[in-house]
């Protein structure tokens, strides 16, 4: 591998990236290889794959790996305007802090948009209540970027019935089924439903000099030590590094981006791991800090000349923050299905993607099998167990004894519908470590979605009971009160009055300013959006090249 | 630097309390737990054991009283229980460490809970037989005592046993949980028969009367 070049932080690189996850690390490896030089700022510390572990414990004690609190970076959460935001222990807005980003920590499910999810407006009309509208692109469009994915950092799956259309096949073969996907696909399949292949963006064979999945169980929230999910982290950004053209800078913690007399985008102040802050110039600026993380610096970056913050013209920088629902339905069967075993989701229901009238309310989703928190002791102990045990003694004792081996969960996601009254904004009190206006994190789910979730879940008891489980519980519907999906905060449009970017990631105001990660997106899919997220930086990458190339940077 | 009071507002137990409620399955929760002071406590425990230092913060009448809660949470009965995984070590190191802020709390249960075993059986509560210990706890069950207990016994039974808890992977064995760093197909019983194989015996398949 090449050296890693040490910009100085007075000349202008070509580009600095701010976040290194799905995205940056994406746009970080397409620039560099495409000749230009690129500092990535990241907020995290820099762990390799060595560093991962399968401790329950030890992973969260490392106090970097979560945004919020533990991280010295509180933020407030509400449910509506009208209340007093309270902090609560676990971050509203829960991200991986490091390089690499949530790609690292994530259970790597992939799903592809589907046309639908780009023209919903058109199709539907307007809702009452939500800001739903079309995305400037559609998924002809898109379609290249995400085999690109697919093939660039390796997805493993097979077609299903409802799948859009793709360019070339999946680079590699399912995951093998586990006990759970045999179970939703018979339940399923008595019901007449279409279950298929979960495509997740780890390795059923080695790809690209990784080796593959070995199965041990250890996806969700934590790094995968084998290397076989695939992160930006084990991905691209070793590639990016390659080029001699990228530094990675971690424990890099951006609290403002400042702009020139000529109103661009010139430099990039942050707290460096020591705490002094230090100021990176630039020739142009990516926002790549996720849905939340973006907006915050857009709205700290205030200034006499764009008192709202920057590129926030159109008032909606922050806006429409858009976390997917959900439901949960849990069963015990009869004999083992070791779900603590493998990757989360092998098998998936996608026969409720699309909005139907019929319905009564407008929305679309999917349901999965896995073992969710259940996947390891302790948290299976604490929140996998029906809510008819015992709290203690004897019939305590035998339900977590019979539940852990036996137990599975069908998760449904849903669309969120785009609703302004859901956003990030600063908090008027609330200060992190450097003194920096806390994220105050305003989240409410449209009754439609709500109503999808409850509607989903309706369809997983019928599923379990279908396939024979002996006991089944379904977990309260309700709003949303965490997001691990980002979504809508500047969204992507044609017309600056109705949006933060136009349909390459330029902000509308500022010519030399990107932003580029969950936050450009305009609706929320069905739940999955990492892979669009992908796909949006690939597709960015190459139209920000050939601005910078044409000189129109 | 400025964070401000309300940064302490959310408790120890608002976070189990949202786990219980929790419909989410975004994967957030996943790190819902103390965890990181767990880790530290865990370490302290092992340390402990290892200087021949029993208890460290308890005294010995404490934790002997706390072992005998923990011991009706999960009993030992034809296997191994709270008390044969070790839990009141954990428990010694935590109200020293990440529980500091409510051993008090914990103390003041433990002794509230003694003067409820004298003045009902005429003797503190470890030395009640377990019939009518178990007769003494729904009085507790909804105090913040009885959920900071049952939290730690939880902890204590399931961390990784190198922490300190879990002596000899007994918690694990409980449950059926096998640490192995990796695993082939099939994983369990129902992708094991549409493969048209038998689960190998190592997969938890004894039954249990669950009633």
């Amino acid at each position: 591998m090449a050296e890693q070049p040490r910009f100085p932080l007075r000349e202008p690189v070509d580009f600095v990236i701010i976040g290194s996850g799905s995205a940056g690390g994406i746009l970080a490896r397409e620039l560099s290889v495409a000749g230009f030089t690129v500092v990535v700022l990241e907020q995290g510390r820099y762990r390799r794959t060595h560093e991962f572990t399968h401790d329950e414990l030890a992973i969260a004690f490392h106090d970097e790996y979560l945004g919020g609190q533990r991280g010295g970076d509180p933020q407030s959460f509400r449910h509506d305007a009208g209340e007093a935001a309270a902090v609560p222990e676990i971050p509203p807005a829960y991200y991986a802090r490091m390089v690499g980003g949530s790609s690292v920590h994530f259970s790597a499910n992939f799903w592809r948009l589907r046309p639908v999810d780009f023209k919903e407006r058109s199709l539907l009309g307007g809702i009452e209540n939500a800001d739903l509208a079309d995305w400037p692109l559609d998924y002809e469009e898109l379609e290249p970027y995400y085999t690109r994915v697919d093939w660039e950092i390796g997805v493993s799956g097979a077609p299903g019935p409802f799948d859009p259309p793709r360019s070339r096949p999946y680079p590699l073969p399912p995951m093998p089924n586990k006990s759970s996907g045999v179970l939703l696909e018979k339940g399923a399949r008595e019901l007449g439903l279409h279950p298929q292949v979960a495509p997740v963006a780890i390795l059923s064979q080695p790809f690209n000099n990784r080796a593959s999945c070995v199965h041990c169980g250890f996806c969700m929230g934590f790094g995968c030590e084998m290397g076989a999910k695939s992160s930006t982290l084990v991905t691209m950004i070793p590639q990016a590094e390659a080029t001699g053209r990228c530094e990675i800078r971690p424990q890099s913690t951006v609290h403002r981006i400042e702009t020139d007399a000529r109103g661009r985008a010139s430099e990039v102040l942050y707290y460096d791991a020591g705490g002094q802050e230090q100021a990176q110039r630039a020739k142009a600026v990516i926002v790549a800090a996720n849905g939340a993380e973006t907006p915050r610096l857009l709205l700290m970056s205030a200034s006499g000349r764009f008192p709202d913050g920057l590129a926030n013209g159109s008032g909606l920088v922050g806006r429409n923050l858009m976390f997917n629902a959900h439901s949960s339905t849990y069963a015990w069967f009869e004999q083992p299905l070791n779900d603590y075993k493998s990757v989360q989701c092998s098998r998936i229901v996608h026969d409720f993607y699309e909005s139907d009238p019929k319905r009564g309310f407008y929305g679309g989703g999917a349901i999965d099998a896995r073992p969710f928190l259940s996947a390891s002791p302790m948290l299976y102990a604490l929140t996998g167990l029906p809510p008819d045990t015992p709290r203690w003694g004897a019939g305590f004792k035998r339900d977590l004894a019979y539940g852990f081996t036996r137990s599975m969960m069908l998760a449904a996601s849903t669309t969120s519908l785009a609703m302004d009254r859901n956003n990030i904004t600063l908090d008027p009190e609330l200060k992190d470590r450097y003194g920096r206006p806390a994220m105050r994190v305003t989240y409410n789910d449209h009754p439609h979605d709500l109503a999808m979730a409850t509607f989903l879940q309706d369809w997983a008891e019928r599923i379990v009971a279908a396939a024979g489980a002996e006991k089944i519980w379904r977990k309260p519907v309700g709003p949303e009160t965490i997001g691990a999906h980002l979504l809508g905060t500047c969204r992507m449009g044609d017309d600056p009055a109705r949006a933060v970017v136009d349909r390459y990631h330029r902000s509308h105001e500022i010519p030399n300013l990107f932003i580029c990660d969950g936050s450009s997106m305009v609706t929320s899919g069905r739940g999955q959006p990492t892979m669009t997220i992908m796909a949006l930086a690939f597709r960015a990458a190459e139209h920000i090249g050939e601005f910078a190339r044409r000189g129109e940077i | 630097m400025a964070s401000g009071p309300r940064q302490r507002q959310a408790g120890a137990m608002s976070r189990r309390a949202f786990l219980q409620a929790s419909g989410g399955a975004a994967g957030g929760a996943w790190l819902a737990l103390q965890a990181p002071a767990v880790l530290a406590a865990a370490q302290a425990a092992v340390a402990a054991r290892a200087a021949g230092q029993p208890f460290r913060h308890l005294g010995a009448a404490e934790a002997r009283g706390l072992e005998a809660v923990t011991a009706r949470i999960i009993p030992s009965d034809e296997t191994p229980g709270a008390r044969e995984m070790e839990v009141v070590y954990f428990i010694d190191q935590a109200v020293g460490g990440f529980m500091a802020a409510e051993a008090d709390t914990l103390r003041q249960g433990m002794a509230s809970l003694d003067a409820l075993a004298v003045e009902t059986g005429g003797r503190p509560f470890a030395d009640l037989p377990p019939g009518a210990q178990d007769a003494l706890l729904p009085q507790v069950e909804d105090t913040s005592f009885f959920s900071v207990l049952h939290f730690l016994t939880v902890a204590g039974a399931f961390a990784l046993p190198t922490y300190g808890g879990n002596r000899d992977h007994l918690g694990w064995q409980l449950i059926g949980f096998e640490h192995r760093h990796a695993w082939a197909p099939p994983f369990g019983h129902y992708d094991a028969e549409a493969m048209g194989q038998e689960l190998p015996a190592s997969g938890h398949g004894k039954s249990h009367d669950h009633g």
